[in-house]
């Protein structure tokens, strides 16, 4: 009944909630943004197995933000939620130079799905404030973004435990979500 | 420097071929090290490479010590270029001594000039001098004649003056004439302004006069507003008069009307006269129908006896009739006794007799009832009667109201008519009392007018009279005004006869002293001329005298001027004497110093030409130096980088030597023949293979990393498994399960769930704990198979579960989720999403659910892929 009442409000009101995808692989820090980004915290958090799903209101924009667990075995599910996707945050452990090219070739796959053609990409190079960590450029390039066509992207320096970047990408993406509409 | 550089170049030929090694130090001490820090060590087999090396450097040395001899050389020349400069600097300034000189001595030469042309203008001085006297004298015979000049012009001056006296006598007597003219002119003067003070008096006389009437017409005023007041009463009683005339008017109105009031009132009377008679005369008809009532009455009587009688008679006839029928019946009975059948006859008669009987009765009751009917007609007959009677008796008691009435009315108008009479009286009364008011009002009015009119003429008499009085007075006024005026007129006549005498008298005064005058002017222009003449000659002698004042200070300035000049002259003359021999010595003195100068300067040009040659030579040698510097640098660095080269090629080779040695071939004992080309071919070969192995190396770390990642995910899983199993195969011992409460809550699903195959193996436990180096990362395919399943398990319990928890419009995205792990058909998808669409829409019927899902069929669906 709540759902029920909430979609015809929204229906009235026509703000449509934005669905966003954050991705990545395992340990890159996706569940920490999420409740960065939800409650403004660092919260403890466990491999995922699954998903989260939090609503997240940024701006006078409502996100409803899925939190896809990045294990090997549960990337093949990713594709289950493609569809009515508005942007897609790809988590990458800027530290983690061993994996850069497995993110590549998930990202690259994610990317062709059709579903996903005129989602938005913005790459979280996350784990800034590690002494190892690669720079935004580096982890661009190592990724292929350059490469990329027909794509709205962009790529920010963050640090989840740390909170930094995360607002400036928050804000790119509520500034690029509003053009598209 | 060049000697310390000489000796450490001799130190490093001596070492170089000693030690076959050139130290650091000496790479520091050049001038460039490009290089020189890179290269190690020196290759030991590299012979004769090093003989022609050392040679080349010998060579180098001596061309190094050759070039310093040249160098030295060139030091020493400079040496004498620097003395041979001194040497001019010396010569220089003793020409400057020497030019010195000669020009103090130009300078004394100069003021022996300047002395003698002083003396010269001296001499030049006293000459103007005796000319300047001769001019004096001239200018003192001048002045001499105009001194006579100047009596003759005081001669002049003096009858002048004589002339001036006569003249002031002649103004004397013109003034006394003129006193005598001005005194009579006052008197005149002084008679005129009486005879105007007496026109004065007459004028206030007139306007006194004039005053006098204007009260009179004033006066005239006033009664003019009585007679207009006067006028106002007469309109007033007039307006009275009217007013009273219409009053009498109304009233004769009023008694016109009261006139007609009593015709009409008399008709009425006579209306009223007429409606009594016409009462009287229905009080006779009354009378005339009582007396017919009463004759009805008695008509009636009549009829009743009458009808007493017929009832009478009728009775009678009814008691005959009864009689005969009695007779009749006995003359029955006689018959029926008479008659064979008595008994029958009898009964026949008694029955005639009974009925007979019977019809006697019935006759008597219609008797009896004609006579009550008789005698109620009669009552009735009698009760009208009464009620006539009454009527009569109304009628005549009306009669008599109507009588009283009708005398009252009578007594009424009467009284009215009286009345109307006695207003009419009044009236009349009234009237003659406004008629007598009237014509007292008039007889007022008339006396009133009469009164007016007696006064008018009074007051017309009266203003007449003023008027004639002020005629009277204005015409005595005028009388005496003409009187006045012609006194005036005579008096002006005489004044002006005296004026005219006078002003004769002051035209011939005034000729005679226009003709004094004009003698006057002609004396006073003569004076004047004189006197412009006397001014104008002494001006003229004022001048000369000034002139001559002037010459004479002129002449002393000059001959103070010429005294000085003569002076100045001298001293000027001497100076330029002075100053010529001066300027001759001097001038001697410049020619010889010019001369002297232009040798000097051409001695000094030829000088520095061969300085700038000297100086050409020297920059040609530093050049030369720079040149020769820089070739020792190139060859240097030449050195050096030979050096750093050879260097690399002892560390290709002892590498090489090393990968001979290690790789354990018959490298070794090639090693010995081995040519450069081999060298190069090796080194390229070796270069080739160092790139794979890089390569390799990569690839194996990416491998060695993604094993990590799959080792990582295998430990979790593992790590999970156990767990699991021991819950499934050993409930009752329950001893490890309590570490991870999330598995803790899921028995039913486990306990449905197929079970999964074997435990994993300890080997894989044992290649998680080994390092990602290992070879040993194959894990068995049962194993992974349990692991994927377990992990898709719980990632499915958890999808499911959000499905059932979260809202419709996540668990809408959640669809295609669940129908991939549940392996659900496109059909069943379907049936989800129409459900779930009609729980979040407002309308729209629920879907029919057309794919029962049959557990046969969907419900085979325990592979986990």
């Amino acid at each position: 009944m709540g759902g029920f009442f909430s979609s015809l409000f929204s229906g009235l009101f026509g703000t449509r909630e934005m669905r966003i995808l954050i991705l990545g692989l395992d340990g890159a820090g996706k569940t920490t943004i999420l409740y960065r980004l939800q409650v403004g915290e660092v919260v403890t958090t466990i491999p995922t197995i699954g998903f989260n799903v939090e609503t997240v209101t940024y701006k006078n924009l409502k996100f409803q933000v899925w939190d896809l667990g990045g294990q090997t075995s549960i990337r093949p599910y990713w594709r289950c939620y493609y569809s009515n996707t508005d942007a897609v945050i790809y988590v990458v452990d800027s530290s983690d130079r061993d994996r850069m090219g497995i993110s590549k070739s998930e990202l690259v796959a994610m990317l062709e799905e059709e579903e996903l053609k005129k989602a938005i990409l913005v790459v979280f190079a996350n784990k800034q404030d590690m002494e190892q960590a690669m720079t935004p450029t580096e982890v661009a390039n190592s990724l292929g973004l350059p490469a990329l066509k027909d794509r709205k992207w962009q790529i920010f320096k963050t640090s989840a435990t740390k909170g930094t970047g995360l607002d400036e990408a928050m804000e790119w993406l509520v500034e690029s979500l509003k053009s598209r509409q | 420097m060049f000697a310390k550089l000489k000796k450490k170049i001799a130190e490093e030929a001596a070492t170089a071929p000693r030690t076959g090694r050139i130290p650091r130090s000496m790479s520091k001490e050049s001038i460039t090290s490009v290089g020189a820090d890179s290269g190690d060590d020196f290759a030991s087999d590299g012979s004769s490479s090093r003989d022609d090396l050392s040679s080349q450097i010998l060579r180098r040395n001596d061309q190094i010590r050759k070039l310093e001899a040249k160098l030295s050389d060139y030091a020493e020349q400079l040496r004498i270029m620097q003395r041979t400069k001194d040497k001019l600097e010396l010569a220089l300034e003793k020409h400057q001594d020497s030019s010195m000189r000669k020009l103090q001595e130009q300078n004394e030469v100069y003021q022996a000039n300047r002395a003698k042309m002083a003396e010269g203008m001296a001499l030049a001085l006293e000459k103007k001098d005796q000319e300047w006297m001769e001019k004096m004298g001239a200018l003192e015979q001048e002045k001499a004649a105009l001194a006579a000049r100047l009596e003759d012009m005081t001669e002049q001056s003096l009858s002048l003056f004589q002339k001036r006296d006569d003249l002031d006598e002649l103004e004397g007597f013109q003034q006394q004439e003129l006193a005598k003219v001005k005194h009579m002119l006052l008197r005149r003067e002084e008679q005129l302004s009486q005879r105007e003070k007496e026109l004065k008096q007459k004028a206030e006389e007139l306007q006194r006069a004039r005053q006098e009437s204007a009260q009179g017409k004033d006066k005239l005023s006033e009664l003019e507003e009585e007679h207009e007041e006067t006028c106002r009463l007469n309109a007033q009683l007039q307006a009275e008069r009217d007013e009273l005339v219409s009053v009498r008017e109304e009233s004769e109105k009023r008694i016109c009307e009261m006139e007609r009031k009593e015709k009409e009132l008399q008709e009425l009377i006579l209306q009223v006269s007429e409606d009594f008679q016409k009462a009287q005369s229905s009080a006779l008809s009354l009378e005339k129908s009582l007396e017919s009532l009463q004759a009805q009455h008695e008509e009636l009587k009549l009829q009743h006896e009458q009808f007493k009688s017929k009832a009478a008679v009728t009775e009678e006839e009814r008691e005959r009739l009864l009689a005969d029928l009695q007779e009749k019946a006995t003359s029955l009975e006689r018959r029926l006794q008479s008659d064979l059948s008595q008994d029958e006859h009898l009964q026949e008669l008694l029955k005639e007799k009974s009925s007979l009987e019977q019809r006697l009765e019935e006759v008597r009751g219609e008797l009896l009832e004609e006579r009550t009917n008789h005698s109620t007609t009669t009552n009735s007959l009698e009760a009208q009667i009464s009620k006539l009677n009454t009527n009569v008796a109304e009628l005549q008691t009306l009669l008599r109201h109507k009588d009283e009435s009708s005398k009252a009315y009578r007594e009424r108008t009467d009284s009215q008519i009286t009345e109307l009479e006695q207003r009419l009286a009044n009236l009349n009364e009234k009237l003659k009392s406004s008629e007598e008011q009237l014509t007292e009002s008039e007889a007022q009015t008339e006396k009133l007018q009469a009164e007016w009119g007696e006064e008018r003429e009074r007051l017309q008499q009266q203003v007449a009279t003023q008027r004639q009085r002020g005629l009277e007075k204005t015409a005595q006024l005028e009388e005496q005004l003409l009187t006045l005026q012609a006194q005036r007129e005579t008096e002006k006549n005489s004044h002006q006869d005296s004026i005219r005498l006078l002003e004769e008298e002051k035209s011939s005064l005034l000729k005679s002293k226009a003709e004094i005058e004009s003698t006057l002017e002609k004396v006073t222009e003569e004076l004047q001329q004189a006197k412009t003449e006397l001014t104008s000659r002494q001006t003229v002698s004022v001048e000369i005298a000034k002139a001559l004042e002037e010459t004479r200070k002129q002449r002393e300035e000059l001959q103070q001027q010429v005294t000085e000049i003569t002076g100045s002259l001298q001293k000027a003359e001497q100076e330029v004497s002075q100053l010529s021999e001066q300027l001759g010595l001097k001038d001697k003195e410049l020619q010889s110093l010019r001369e002297d100068l232009q040798a000097e300067r051409s001695s000094l040009s030829s000088l520095q030409a061969e300085l700038e040659n000297l100086r050409a030579e020297a920059e040609e040698r530093e050049r030369e130096k720079n040149d020769l510097r820089q070739e020792v640098i190139a060859q240097t660095r030449q050195l050096d980088s030979c050096q750093s080269r050879v260097s690399d090629l002892e560390v290709e080779v002892e590498s090489l030597t090393g990968q001979l040695n290690g790789t354990d071939t018959c490298d070794g004992e090639q090693n010995g023949t081995v040519t450069v080309g081999d060298l190069d071919h090796l080194q390229k070969v070796n270069k080739d293979l160092e790139q794979q192995l890089s390569e390799k190396n990569k690839t194996i770390k990416q491998l060695q990393q993604r094993l990590a990642e799959l080792k990582r995910t295998l430990q979790k899983e593992l790590k999970l498994k156990p767990e699991l199993e021991s819950e499934g195969k050993e409930k009752p011992q329950d001893g490890r399960g309590d570490r991870h409460d999330r598995q803790n809550d899921r028995p039913g699903t486990e306990a449905s769930a197929p079970v999964p195959a074997p435990a994993p193996a300890p080997s894989v436990a044992q290649s998680s704990n080994q390092g990602p180096i290992s070879s040993n990362t194959t894990v068995t395919n049962s194993s992974d198979l349990t692991d994927t399943r377990e992990i898709n398990f719980e990632y499915l319990k958890h999808v499911v579960l959000k499905f059932m928890s979260s809202r419709e419009a996540e668990a809408y995205q959640l669809i295609r989720a669940v129908s991939v792990l549940l392996h659900f058909t496109r059909e069943e998808e379907d049936m989800l999403k129409q459900t779930l669409e009609y729980k979040m829409s407002w309308f729209g019927s629920k879907p029919s659910p057309k794919g029962i899902i049959r557990p046969s069929i969907s419900g085979t669906t325990t592979q986990w892929s």
